[in-house]
Formats: C-alpha cells, structure tokens, sequence
C-alpha cells in the first residue's frame, strides 16, 4: 500500500486525496465525519484549553491594554494607545528596559560561557565526573522561590555567610539588599547558580556528540588544545548554542520567582526587569491596563525570538 | 462513537465548546464606562440578622496570629451563631490590601479586611469598603472613645471608612549600654541638633554610624514625616502637592546631608527588615522603628532598651500614626455586613484592644483602655510601652499624597532612597516623584471624588 | 589509534581539572550546607556577630515552629495533588492530541498542528491578567481547577510526542488495525508502550515544572489550607520584625529536601529527559 512507505508528513498534505488503509468499502463521507469525531475526542479538549487559557487571554490582553482599568475595577476607560505612550514618556522605563538587558544578558550570555566551561571540564576524563555532574544539575530542579530565600541569608550582608567568607579576605560585603546596582548582581548570581547546570548539560550532550577522530586528527595537526577547541569543536556545537541561546533567553525574560523571593524588584527598582513590571503594576498596584500594555510590548519580543526558534527547530527535524 | 448521529451531536458540543470559548473571550473583564465605584446609600440595619459566617483577612501584625485566633474564640463564645473565619492574606499591610483589590469582583472578597493607612482610601475609591456611620450607630459603637486621631485617619467626606485596630507610631529606640559608655543622658535626644551632637561619641563605640535607618515601602515615606514636618514640610496640602516646597526639600536636604556627609546615619544594610535586625543585635546604637516591633526588639536584644519619642525639628515635633484599621467589605450581604461590624466592634472594646497592645506593642486605640487597670500593669512591666501613648498627643494625621493617592507611598519611597542610598538632589528626587503622584492623582482619584 | 595517543596526554596530570570541578561542586554545595546549618540555629545564633558557623544543637525547634507556623501538611498534599493531576492530565492530553495529529486522517491536520505549536510563541506574562479575571469570575480562586485548568494544555509535550510517533513503524499499527483494534485501542496498547522513554523524559520534567510552579498559584491562592509549597513558604517571612532565617530555612529545607532525594535517585531518567527536550526541541 502506497502509504506505508509515505511520510506520514506527506500523507497529511494529500490529506484530501487519501484513503485510510484497509477500511471497509464505506461512504467517503460518513468514514471522513468518523475521523473528524476520533481526532475531536481525542485532540479536541486539548485544542479547547489552548483556545481558552492562551489564545483567547492572548487577544484580550491586546484589548485591555487600551484600557486605564484598575484591576479589581468593575468598569473600565478606553484610552487608546495612551498606555504604550506613557509607558515610553515614563521616567522609569530607561531604567527598566537597562535592568532587563542587563540581567538578560548577563544570564544568558553568563549561563553560556560558565555551562560551556563546566560542560568541557565535566567531558574531561576525571573520576567522580557523573556525581559532579548530578551534582552541578541538582538547582535546577529546586523551586525558584526556595532558592531564592536560601541565597538571601547567604548574602545577607552582616550575618550572611558571604559577609564573613568576604571579611576573611579583608573585604567588606557589597551593600547587595540596597545598592541596585549590587542587588541586580545577586539576582543574577543566584539564577546562575540555579539554572547554569542546565546549560551545562546540554553543551555536554553535545559535546559527547563530537566524535573523537576529529579531536585526534586536530591534535595530530599539532594544534593545542585551546585551538583545536575553537576551531573545530565550537563550529560543531553551533546548532547546541543556537538551541540553548533562545531557550535560555526565553526562560530569563520570564523569570520571576528568585526575583520575587529576593528583592521583590528593589531596591530602587534595581532589580525590576520587563516581566516583574508587569506582575508589579498589574497586581500590586493594579494597573492592569498598564500591565497589560507591557506584556504587549515584552511579547512582540519574545515573539520574534521565538518565531526564530521555531524555524531553526522546523530545519532541524526537516534535515536530522 | 460509531453511529453518525452520535458523531454529529458530539461535532455539535465541540462547536459549542470552541463556541463557548469565544463567547469566554469577552468575560473576565472590566465593562467600559466613565464612571468608577460608586458608594452605595445606607441601609436601615434595624431589620438585618447578622449572617452566620464571616471572613476575616489579616496579616496578623506583629506577630499576633495567635492573640487573633484567642479573640475569636471569645467573640464566638458570646455569640455562638457566628463563625469567623481568619485568613492570613499577605504578609505584611501591602500584601493584603493587594490581594483585596484583585479580588474584587470575585467571590473571593472577606467580610472584615485589613485596611492600612495608604490603603483604605484606594478601597473607598474603587468602592470595595463601607462608610461604618450607621453601622456604628446600629451597633451602638462608643466611637466617642476611640483615641481621635487615630479614628480620624479613615474620615473622608464626613464618614469613617474603617475602625482603628493595629496602630502604631514610629519610636526611637536607643541602646542604653551603648547610651551609658558614652556618658550620654539615659533619653532619646530632644532634638536632632542634640542628637547630631551625641553622634560621634556613639559611633566611636559602635564603629560606625549609630543610627539605623530603614527602606522600603509603607515604612520610609513614613518616618520622613518627622524629619519633614519637624522642618515645616509637608507632602501635600489637602490635593495640592507641597513636595517642592524650601521647607520639605530643606527636610530631603537634612536627610541628605546626615546620611551621606555627615554621616551620622545610615540605611540598615540588611535589607527592609534590616534596621531592627541591626539595632537588636547592637549593630547599630540607636533606630526608628514602629511600636509594633517593641515585643520583638524586647525579646532579642541581649542589652537594655530605651525607647523616646522622635526627636524635634526646628518646627516642633512631627510624628505620623500608622499601622492597620481594619473595614467592611461593600461587595458583601448586609446580614454579613452586620456580623462582621458586630466582630468589628468586639476587636476594638478595650479589653481586647488592651490585651493586643500588651501581646504586641501596639498601641491601644480607646482611651479607657489606656487607663484600664490590664494597660496599666503593661506599663508597668515594660515601662517602654508607655511612650508610644504618651508621643501620641504630638501626632498629626498624615499628608495626602502618601496616605490617599494610590501608589503615592511607593513613589516618595523611592524618591527618599534616591536621597538617602544615591545621594540624590533632593530637589530632582522629588520632583520626579511629584510628577508620579500627580498623574496618579489624575487617573485614580480626581474623576472619583 | 588511541592506544598511541593516550599517552601523549597522561603528562600532564589533570590535577587542575580536578580543583575546578572540586570548586564548582562546592559552589552548589555550600549554600545548601549554610541552609541546613541555619535551619538549626535560634535568633540569638543567626544575629550574632561574628557569625557562628555551626548550631549549639540539633535540635528540631525550628522545624516544629515552621511547620506549628504555617500548615506545611496542607502544602505538601496540594503541590502533590497539583503536580499529580496536572502533569497526569498532561501528559494525557498529549499523547491523545498527538496521536490524533499523526494517526487519525482528517483534512487541515496540519492546521490544528500549527494551532497546538503557535501557542509555544505565547508566553505565560501575557496571559497572566485574563486568565485571572476569567478565573475570578467563574468563582475558581482558591480551587485545584482553578490552579490546575489554566496550566493544563499540552504543547511542547504534544509536539515532542508526535515528533517521536513520527518515527514508529506504521506496520506495527497497521497490523493492529487490521485485528481490529480501535485508535483508543491503537494509542494505549501500542503507541503508548513503544514511547516509554520519551514519556518518561517529558513526564519527569513537566513534573519538575509543576511542582516549583509559583507565579500562577501565587496569583490565584490566598488560603493557607489551599496554597502550594513554594507559595506556602513565602508566608513564613513574617511581617513587623526581624525575619527569622532559622525558622524560613527550616521551611526551605523542607521544600528543598525531598525534590533533591527524588533528583539523585531518578538522576539519570531526569537528565536524560532535559536532554531530550533539548535534543528534540
């Protein structure tokens, strides 16, 4: 039967022209109409959920984002674009748009170098490196708010473990509850911490994905481990760091808990990034049309990213 | 499954289901209008049955859950109809009135809720919470004996909007070990001249500066109102903003000045929280912390602890009351109405608020209870106690911008930080946070009121 | 080849190596470490300078008052619950619409595909406030449907799924239709039991996922006897006073504990299911 040896990719594109194999000599109809009732049983209440908790709350947060409405408010005002006008004119946003790109960046692109380096070392022929490993994951399976709360006595800045690590130095402890600038570094410390071991993984799947010829054929060349590293083994992991780079930058834009636990934005706003701003406005201050209007603004973004992502997954599956 | 007709009903409720959701789209959302909550007119208690159970949502301040759960079982004790359910909903004022705005609308909302001092006018506004006028009356409430100024702070338009029940004013704590190696007189100082004079001695014994402050919201905003209306400034007068005032931004510039070049205070490293930690560890020699935190501070320090009132401004004495009313939801039945005034008004007798004053530091808010012989063996025992009642009379009520503007509080928060951790022209701080609280102002509360 | 090789390496002995893997363990280690140690120490311990490192005693005081405190009973069984139903329902729900999207012939599959795999393009931020509004007025705050409904669809696992039931062999479920098995039949009793591992991996992971899960629940749940135990834990700073860190790292201690105890003895299955995703997404 001509099926069985179609992809069953291609089978779907001729959907319309085929018949199911082995199915009794039935009306086209009624058999198409049978289908149609399995694949809404079956696909159906997922489908419904999707429509209900994310595409629809999708559209109407566009909607309300036109609206000065007070969450908790029983009625609202239209006031067109005049959220997304005040979010721009808004003393804060410069601030906010630099704590977002920096914490962002300094995750992502931190998480990256530190999962690579650690990912390279755990590769490395070491005894102990599987509990290491197990080890190096463990964070990334604990809850961010508990995390979160453990490192805030860590660094609690006279009885803090850190304070007194730091005094054995000579080091007097950063202000990190009150200096914005250093509580925005503890919060990227403590999402490192948790989240680098992730990374770390992935670079390490990868890694043992190389095959070792190629290594050897470098060394053979006389090339140092350093350079033989750059030159052939990166260009290998690309796909890897693409990968990893829009899933890690997805889940940092959107990180909450830790930031929550930690700092609850503070101090000053230091550690307010674009997703604690919308929780911020549209909970605790009840702006939910604000809110709204920047969770508009972050979600354009993230849906550029993501379309991106989503291309580079379509090639991959096409070409694996 | 098999039948087509089977099949063409079950297609039939997916349309629906996919249908329903559309129709899902429009609900859970506000309905556009022009005007905002509005306050409903009295009604005649006379003929309502208080309702057979109550919701009662608190952050239990002070520590004070078990004290609440204790008035509860007294108050069903006398009333065996009525339960009344306590939930702690938030841990701290900012919290719990977050949680009642966003359950607004649903059924989720509780009779009785905690209403702190820049909360409860954003519930009257958005029109979640009652006038108590006829209520009181109904019930027979002595609000003759409520301490005035502390039921004042919820009177707007002629009607109160909630009962007094955990109130508080800042106090100076100092550290009377620290105050003796000095060779300081055993008193908080007059005023802030005098204290600047004692500083050096104090900092020369605990190594940095002596007195902590603390940041965050619903506190900083708050004590500034000392320092400020000690200099002759204010927040505001009634809706007009006063912050760029010579007398308020002489205020920002004295707080400036002694945490960044005089250096004789500094804000508590240890976060919001961090100022009481540091004072009852001896870190620091002296703070300004609430009433509310007297207990704590009692238990933990491992040095004798002397409490006074603010220190006086050039101006005179300024100090502001805080702490939590508590008010009746607007959303909820009359019967429960009336049950949760009636549980309302059981909080606030004298025993019960004279017992909550001795379990926390509070203060207690009717004047017989002060002179009730349970308060007068409080004072006896912890002499500190008393100050707080005492400071009382200086008290003024507070300044509109931060208690009645919504999220008023947070910006000047933010603008005395600015001045106290950046050292930031107070001039520029506040003129950023006055820009905040005027549009604030506009969205929120001018077309309300 | 590598028998040559091998020793033009051995030279150089990997004690470096083994240094910065000792650090970096440590690094993991010891805040955990200053956690436990914590949640031992009373007031006077934990506000004590300079800082004492370890506890006058073991005593549980503080995980008798974490859990007097706040019910962490409670909290366990709904995050139980919770993570149960969800991550069940779930995976349910994916291995269904994924077999519809690759077994069940149907005109505009591939549109229903794109449907389930677009909403990966929609982030939870933007769906925060409507999804609250609507979960408010249907009278769900403060209820498992409410907690667990909005959450529920499945589609990074229904992709993942039907990427993997792209690769079974038809002639197996075409062997079973021709018994007469029905789809039901065709999806429980054979593509099901050929998927085990990549169940296992997604199963793993969305159960990690639910289980820390703390925005949605904060949002959500305001009754202690209803709260999850991340949110749960967040009441144990309590308000008006110094917080007590040996009190809130008991509390964390106990949050932390048992999903550490299930990650190192499930650690092969969990990491291989991280890699999965990452492999396959």
């Amino acid at each position: 039967m001509a099926t069985a040896t179609t992809p069953p990719d291609a089978s779907a594109r001729r959907a319309g022209t085929h018949r199911e194999p082995g199915s009794r000599p039935r009306s086209r109809r009624r058999n198409q109409l049978r289908n149609w009732l399995i694949f809404a049983v079956l696909a159906g209440p997922n489908i419904a959920l999707l429509v209900v908790f994310t595409y629809r709350p999708l559209l109407q947060s566009f909607f309300l984002s036109t609206l000065q409405w007070n969450l908790g408010s029983p009625s609202a005002v239209p006031v067109g674009l005049a959220n997304y006008a005040d979010f721009f004119a808004a003393p804060g946003t410069p601030r906010l748009l630099a704590v977002t790109a920096i914490f962002t960046l300094a995750t992502v692109g931190g998480g990256m170098v530190l999962g690579l380096l650690l990912a390279v070392l755990l590769n490395r022929k070491l005894r102990f490196r599987g509990a290491a490993r197990t080890i190096v994951v463990a964070p990334y399976v604990l809850s961010g708010v508990a995390v979160g709360l453990l490192w805030l006595f860590v660094f609690d800045p006279n009885f803090g473990v850190l304070s007194a690590l730091l005094g054995g130095l000579g080091i007097a402890s950063p202000a990190w509850y009150t200096d914005p600038q250093w509580a925005l570094v503890m919060v990227i410390i403590v999402y490192l911490w948790k989240n680098v071991g992730y990374v770390a993984l992935i670079y390490l799947a990868g890694l043992q994905a190389v095959p070792r010829d190629l290594l050897e054929a470098a060394s053979l060349d006389g090339a140092s481990p350093v350079r033989s590293f750059v030159s052939v083994v990166l260009p290998l992991l690309g796909p890897t760091t693409f990968f990893l780079g829009i899933t890690t930058l997805l889940t940092s834009l959107q990180s909450f808990d830790i930031i929550r636990a930690m700092t609850d934005g503070g101090p000053l706003e230091g550690t307010t990034t674009m997703m604690y701003a919308i929780y911020r406005e549209g909970f605790a201050n009840g702006r939910a049309g604000y809110s709204s209007a920047i969770a508009t603004i972050l979600f354009l973004v993230l849906f550029v990213i993501t379309l991106a992502q989503l291309r580079f997954v379509e090639r991959k599956v096409h070409y694996a | 499954m098999t039948t087509p007709d089977l099949s063409r009903r079950a297609l039939l409720r997916l349309g629906a289901l996919l249908g329903g959701s559309a129709a899902l789209a429009a609900c859970g959302g506000p309905s556009l209008s022009e005007s905002g909550g509005a306050a409903q007119a009295d009604i005649d208690w006379s003929g309502v049955q208080p309702a057979s159970q109550i919701t009662w949502w608190s952050n239990h301040p002070g520590t004070s859950i078990e004290l609440e759960k204790e008035y509860i079982r007294r108050f069903q004790e006398q009333n065996p109809g009525i339960t009344v359910n306590l939930v702690t909903a938030g841990k701290n004022y900012d919290e719990v009135a977050q949680r009642f705005q966003a359950a607004a609308g649903t059924d989720n909302t509780p009779d009785l809720v905690g209403a702190s001092d820049v909360w409860w006018f954003r519930y009257m506004i958005n029109g979640q919470i009652i006038p108590l006028e006829g209520l009181a009356q109904h019930l027979q409430i002595d609000t003759g004996d409520y301490n005035r100024t502390l039921y004042d702070d919820y009177a707007f338009d002629g009607q109160h909007w909630a009962l007094p029940y955990a109130r508080s004013t800042p106090l100076f704590y100092y550290n009377r070990d620290v105050w003796q190696r000095a060779g300081l007189p055993d008193r908080a100082p007059e005023t802030w001249d005098e204290f600047e004079q004692w500083a050096p001695a104090l900092a020369g014994i605990v190594g940095k500066p002596p007195l902590g402050l603390g940041p965050g919201t619903s506190w900083t905003a708050w004590w500034f109102c000392n320092l400020m209306w000690g200099r002759g400034g204010a927040y505001s007068q009634e809706w007009t903003l006063t912050l760029d005032k010579p007398e308020t931004l002489d205020a920002g510039e004295y707080l400036r000045a002694m945490v960044n070049d005089k250096k004789f205070a500094a804000v508590s490293a240890g976060g919001d929280d961090g100022y009481v930690a540091d004072f009852s560890a001896g870190v620091t020699a002296c703070t300004m912390a609430s009433t509310g935190s007297l207990r704590g501070i009692l238990q933990q320090a491992q040095f004798e602890v002397g409490t006074g009132f603010l220190p006086k401004g050039p101006a005179g004495p300024g100090c502001p009351t805080g702490g939590t009313g508590m008010a009746i939801a607007a959303a909820k039945s009359p019967e429960q109405q009336l049950a949760a005034g009636m549980f309302l008004k059981f909080l606030t007798e004298p025993e019960q608020t004279a017992n909550f004053s001795a379990g926390t530091g509070y203060m207690p808010v009717r004047t017989s209870a002060v002179d009730s012989p349970d308060m007068q063996a409080v004072f006896a025992e912890t002499p500190q106690a008393r100050t707080a009642v005492d400071q009382l009379a200086t008290t003024r009520v507070q300044d509109w911008a931060r208690a009645f503007v919504p999220s008023g509080d947070q910006y000047l928060t933010t603008a005395i930080e600015r001045i106290m951790l950046q050292n930031e022209n107070p001039a520029t701080a506040f003129s950023a946070a006055a820009a905040e609280i005027q549009t604030s102002y506009e969205q929120n509360v001018a077309r309300y009121i | 080849m590598t028998v040559e090789h091998a020793p033009a390496r051995r030279p150089r002995p990997a004690v470096g190596g083994y240094l910065t893997m000792a650090f970096a363990v440590a690094v993991m280690i010891l805040p955990l470490v200053w956690m436990a140690l914590a949640s031992f120490k009373g007031l006077d311990e934990l506000y004590q300078l300079p800082i004492q490192w370890l506890p006058d005693s073991l005593a549980a005081t503080n995980y008798v008052t974490a859990t007097q405190t706040v019910p962490f009973g409670s909290f366990f069984v709904n995050s139980a619950i919770v993570t149960a139903v969800g991550a069940g329902l779930k995976m349910t729900l994916g291995l269904m619409t994924a077999y519809a999207l690759v077994f069940v012939d149907i005109p505009f599959r591939r549109f229903f595909f794109y449907v389930v795999v677009c909403a990966l393009l929609v982030p939870q931020q933007i769906v925060l406030i409507p999804n609250y509004a609507l979960v408010a007025q249907l009278g769900w705050l403060n209820t498992y449907q409410g907690l667990i409904l909005p959450g529920l669809a499945s589609a990074f696992g229904t992709f993942l799924f039907r990427q993997h039931f792209l690769t079974l062999p038809r002639s197996i479920l075409e062997a079973a239709q021709i018994d007469g098995a029905g789809h039901w039949r065709r999806l429980w009793g054979f593509v099901v039991p050929l998927s085990g591992p990549t169940i296992a991996a997604v199963g793993l992971v969305s159960i990690v996922t639910e289980w820390n899960d703390y925005l949605w629940p904060l949002l959500v749940i305001d009754r202690p006897e209803m709260m999850t135990l991340p949110v749960g834990l967040t009441l144990l700073m309590n308000f008006d006073g110094v917080p007590d860190w040996g009190v809130i790292m008991a509390g964390t201690v106990l949050v932390t504990v048992p999903v550490l105890a299930v990650f190192f003895l499930l650690q092969r299955r969990i990491v291989d299911g991280l890699v999965t995703g990452a492999v396959t997404g």
